[in-house]
């Protein structure tokens, strides 16, 4: 036979319903974003790391002259070396809007091609096939990396045309798709990336060789050992084999190049759960406390009938238990659903595989202690309270309006003359209920100050893509496929119309030497002529280098990630295409997302490593500066370049260039708005709880309002207001809050991308927040202000 | 063995009960140093006017409320010396509290009602504890209403089950709250006789009534007025034919 006792809590719970509605509701939202943030996070951080090792990623890569197996063979015979794969990568040109005699005035993409001699066979950054027609593909056909997908509608058996670097065109078949998490996603880099067989050069009227080798090391050793052992490579075995290594790259150990992009969304995921975490348990604090409120004349008669603190406490626990149990009965299966479509939806952004989108048991298991240990020991401090309440006061209870008018807040609001008599009523019943109205303000202000933060978020990442269009200069610019005589580009660049100014930049791969012996072989000197139009750089530390200085180099932010020990003044020894130089860094300027830079003056660059008057890159102004106009001029130059037989392996345009950036942002922005969705509706289900709640609780002062003459527009009107006046008062402190909330962020995400974010914050988030938080606390109070106008007067005065 | 020493211990005494209010900006005392005892088998009333301080009188005497200072002893207990458990547990079986308004649990049944204070106490075998209620409420001619909702019943049903409730663990004394207050006269006489026979069946009952009516049936009638009880008339009936007859 079950005890009265327990009969009484289980009737509570059913009879109720609307009450326990709420609290089940209440955490349930808390366990339902958990589940999605945590979830969503285990499942992205266990599959990324499983699929990016399955796909055995290079410790080093070296872009060379040709080569063929016997150099691949003798590097994978070292001992220190457990594989290595060689192929030839060639940048070319495609496009898929037509025939060959519209190609002509016909838009090109870039494609990254390369030619693989072990088609998904060999043991370095595996291809895993996906959809396809032929495997390997035969000459004349390419497989395409899925990220494809994202950029263009293509589909197996398509045609493109190609055209190479040399020149020739051919019409390649779309013969599948394939994932390699080790290429950047074509959203991310405005270009797509292929695979073809090592017989489809000759088509394209490319060597047959290989430029391009990658190894594999022990993944347990250092970056600096790891750095050694590819120099070692490059000297032992590349140079002696006559191959020169135009480009070295060793990452950081286990490094994937969107890591960076990665561990800032796993931050925000994080941040966000944390804040879903507390926001749930401020929700579980209020309607726990409510329902006390509500009980507190039931506590009296049970302890005067002799009911013990503990027994009585016990029953609380066990109802807010049993909440618990339904809120995680229904929230956890919706959150782990969800969190599974979000890890989806992010690996398809980022372009990996999840081989299982079921998260970690711990997570269960952190969802099970929110939904139901936090709301029991939320409940224990209203719980205990109501439990200790003497008898005489539990039972004198005189409901909460009776208490108002001694406190200060209180006094002030008697003080405010001249509203309207119902306006006052819903101001001062906002403030009968105080440590409820902080409970609900809490939560409230939390979301608010969150979904503003991120409002201000995405505004100073729009403001950071502003800033490096500010940056960069140039309407269009030409990436050469050889260096090529300077005179030559600009001559023909000014031939083109429209154009008003031309530059050229003179490009070359550097190896830092360390003060440990070891490399980095990450980095780039870019020479642009020292009063170059066509960027604006930022300065963080010392100046831009002087005109004729031979020595002088200013880095940008992005090298002192891995250089954390450089200072304006220090001497660097670069090493270009096997030339040594010491250079004096003179200052520092903001990262643009273009890696690590070292820039210094053309000149020096051309007799540093002896270029001869060569370049690498051609910059151009136009007369117009809309997208349309930088199309224009872009296919013009490459028009007028291919004409002139000025071989070209890739173009873009400024507004390219920014859309590639602002994508890179974009997905970060993405997530944050789904986090924000998520949490504002914590608030949102926290106010209607309360409003409920309040109206519950004031149903005997409704029907003394409805006995003196209130209609039921008048009821109405109060709730909705008391609704407002909380959501107004949550948006103003949560629009205070937001401003150091968004610049912890915006420094944070910052910091993890190592690209310092341009802060700024958005008024206009503030504003339509304050027009969705009226709207949000008006549909909050719908129904508990519809539940009072409906209030009968004998309901009301028999209300207990 | 000298007379004094032979004489019956109160079962109920309170000395010096002062009970002052600091809740408003004046402090209020309610209760201004109260000296009473009361036997075993008595019907005690206790009449005055609205805020005379009798409701807190009986709140000392349950528990429910603590004095400022003074003793209250009941059965031999130090009630103003218990901390709140073993005060819950020595009202639930010691004392059966009635309230004005009836207090029924609106969640519970009549026959659950009456099994709370049991269940609360663990007195009765879990197995018995219906049959117990059950009798109870036969002895109020509420059987057929056992498995109903408060809300269901009458306010006079109500208070009869509440009486069932606050025997429920067989008490000694009974207090009631004006149980009547909230009754028409007539059930308000067939509860006040129900209370009677409580008395005649040995339990001891102290009443808060401002029904001078009923105020006459009991055996000792204890006027409160300003936090004094200022008259202390026992056998009140009788008091008045003896006064009428000395007169």
């Amino acid at each position: 036979m079950i005890a009265p006792r327990w009969r009484k809590v289980a009737r509570d719970l059913t009879s109720h319903r609307v009450r326990t509605a709420l609290v089940v509701l209440s955490i349930a939202v808390g366990v339902f974003a958990i589940a999605v943030v945590m979830g969503g996070r285990s499942i992205l951080l266990r599959e990324f790391d499983v699929d990016f090792a399955a796909s055995v990623p290079p410790s080093a890569q070296f872009d060379t002259t040709g080569f063929g197996d016997a150099v691949v063979k003798r590097v994978a015979n070292r001992e220190d070396v457990r594989a290595a794969e060689g192929r030839r990568r060639v940048t070319v040109r495609y496009t898929d809007k037509g025939a060959p005699k519209d190609v002509s005035t016909a838009g090109w993409e870039t494609l990254r091609l390369w030619a693989v001699p072990e088609f998904g066979r060999g043991g370095v950054q595996k291809l895993v096939r996906e959809e396809y027609a032929s495997w390997p593909p035969r000459p004349g056909g390419v497989i395409l990396e899925r990220s494809a997908l994202q950029v263009e509608r293509f589909s197996v058996g398509e045609t493109i045309t190609v055209e190479a670097p040399s020149g020739a065109r051919v019409e390649m078949r779309i013969e599948g798709f394939a994932h390699d998490i080790n290429q950047v996603p074509a959203q991310f880099q405005g270009a797509v990336t292929g695979f073809v067989s090592m017989d489809t050069l000759p088509l394209l009227k490319e060597p047959s060789e290989m430029n391009h080798l990658a190894i594999v090391l022990d993944p347990t050793i250092s970056r600096s050992a790891a750095s050694r052992i590819a120099a070692d490579v490059r000297d032992t075995d590349l140079t002696a084999a006559g191959v020169q290594t135009l480009r070295m790259e060793v990452p950081k150990p286990g490094s994937h190049f969107l890591g960076d992009i990665f561990k800032a969304v796993s931050l925000l995921l994080l941040a966000m759960g944390i804040m879903a975490l507390a926001l749930s348990a401020f929700l579980v604090v209020t309607t726990v406390q409510a329902i006390m409120a509500q009980q507190v004349r039931q506590v009296g008669i049970m302890k005067a009938i002799g009911g013990r603190q503990t027994q009585i406490a016990r029953m609380y626990l066990a109802m807010v238990f049993v909440y618990g149990v339904i809120a995680v009965a229904f929230g956890l299966p919706i959150g782990l659903w969800t969190g599974a479509w979000f890890a989806n939806y992010a690996a398809g952004i980022l372009n990996f595989r999840l081989a299982s989108d079921v998260p970690p048991r711990w997570v269960i298991g952190l969802v099970l202690v929110v939904g139901i240990i936090v709301p029991i020991l939320a409940a224990a401090v209203p719980v205990r309270r109501g439990s200790t309440l003497p008898v005489a006061r539990a039972l004198d209870a005189a409901g909460a309006g009776a208490r108002f008018g001694h406190g200060l807040v209180d006094r002030a609001l008697g003080l405010i003359r001249g509203l309207p008599r119902p306006v006052a009523l819903s101001l001062r019943n906002t403030f009968v209920r105080k440590g409820r109205l902080a409970l609900t303000l809490t939560t409230l202000v939390l979301a608010s100050a969150v979904v503003m933060g991120v409002w201000t978020v995405r505004s100073s990442m729009l403001q950071t893509v502003e800033d490096m269009g500010a940056w960069w200069n140039y309407d269009a610019q030409v990436f050469m496929a050889r260096p090529q005589p300077r005179a030559s580009l600009e001559r023909e660049a000014g031939r083109v119309p429209g154009v008003t100014a031309v530059e050229t930049w003179l490009e070359a791969q550097a190896s830092l030497k360390r003060p440990d012996g070891s490399e980095n072989q990450d980095l780039y000197a870019l020479g642009v002529p020292v009063d170059t139009r066509f960027i604006t750089p930022k300065l963080v530390a010392g100046r831009w280098f002087k005109k004729g200085a031979t020595d002088e180099l200013v880095i940008n932010t992005d090298v002192l990630r891995d250089e954390p020990y450089l200072r304006v003044n220090d001497i660097i020894r670069l090493n270009m295409r096997g030339e040594e130089k010491d250079w004096r860094i003179v200052g520092v300027v903001t990262g643009q997302l273009m890696g690590s830079v070292a820039f210094v003056d053309r000149d020096a660059l051309d007799s540093a490593i002896s270029a001869g008057g060569s370049v690498t890159r051609l910059l151009v102004q136009g007369s117009g500066h809309s997208p349309a106009e930088q199309d224009r001029l872009a296919r013009d130059l490459e028009q007028r370049l291919d004409d002139a037989s000025l071989p070209i392996s890739g173009a873009q345009t400024q507004d390219a260039q920014k859309q590639t950036i602002a994508n890179q942002l974009g997905i970060l922005v993405t997530f944050l708005v789904i986090m924000a969705v998520i949490l504002a509706s914590v608030g949102v289900i926290g106010l209607t709880g309360t409003m409920t709640i309040n109206v519950l609780e004031s149903t005997r002062e409704i029907g003394v309002m409805r006995s003196i003459g209130a209609s039921h527009a008048s009821i109405f009107g109060i709730y909705i207001t008391e609704g407002i006046v909380v959501g107004v008062m949550a948006w103003a402190i949560g629009a205070v809050l937001s401003w150091p909330f968004s610049a912890w962020l915006v420094g944070a995400l910052g910091d993890a991308m190592v690209l310092p974010l341009s802060y700024s914050f958005s008024w206009i988030g503030v504003g339509v927040w304050l027009a969705l938080v009226l709207v949000i606390a008006t549909i909050a109070s719908l129904l508990p202000a519809w539940r009072a106008s409906q209030v009968s007067i004998r309901d009301a005065i028999s209300y207990e | 063995m000298s007379e004094l020493e032979s004489a019956p211990q109160p079962l109920m005494r309170l000395t010096d009960v002062v009970k002052t209010y600091d809740s408003g900006e004046v402090p209020f005392t309610a209760l201004k140093g109260i000296n009473l005892e009361v036997n075993a088998g008595e019907f005690v009333g206790l009449i005055g006017k609205s805020g005379s301080g009798k409701t807190t009188l009986i709140n000392m005497i349950t528990g429910i409320d603590r004095p400022s200072s003074g003793q209250v002893v009941i059965g031999g207990a130090p009630v103003h010396e218990l901390n709140e458990n073993r005060l819950a547990i020595w009202r639930g079986k010691t004392i059966g509290v009635v309230f004005q308004f009836f207090q029924l649990l609106p969640t519970l049944t009549v026959i659950e009602n009456v099994m709370l204070p049991m269940d609360f106490c663990n007195v009765h075998r879990v197995e018995d504890r219906p049959e117990v209620a059950m009798e109870l409420l036969r002895q109020i001619d509420m059987t057929d209403q056992a498995h109903k909702l408060p809300s269901a019943l009458s306010g006079g049903q109500q208070q009869r089950v509440a009486i069932a409730r606050a025997l429920a663990n067989d008490p000694p004394i009974i207090a009631a709250d004006e149980p009547t207050g909230n009754l028409d006269s007539k059930t308000a006489d067939a509860v006040f006789s129900a209370f009677e026979e409580l008395v005649a069946a040995g339990k001891t009952i102290v009443m808060v009534t401002h029904d001078n009516d009923l105020a006459k049936r009991v055996t000792r009638a204890l006027h409160v007025a300003d936090g004094e009880i200022v008259e202390d008339r026992k056998r009140w009936l009788d008091d008045e034919l003896i006064e009428e007859q000395g007169a």
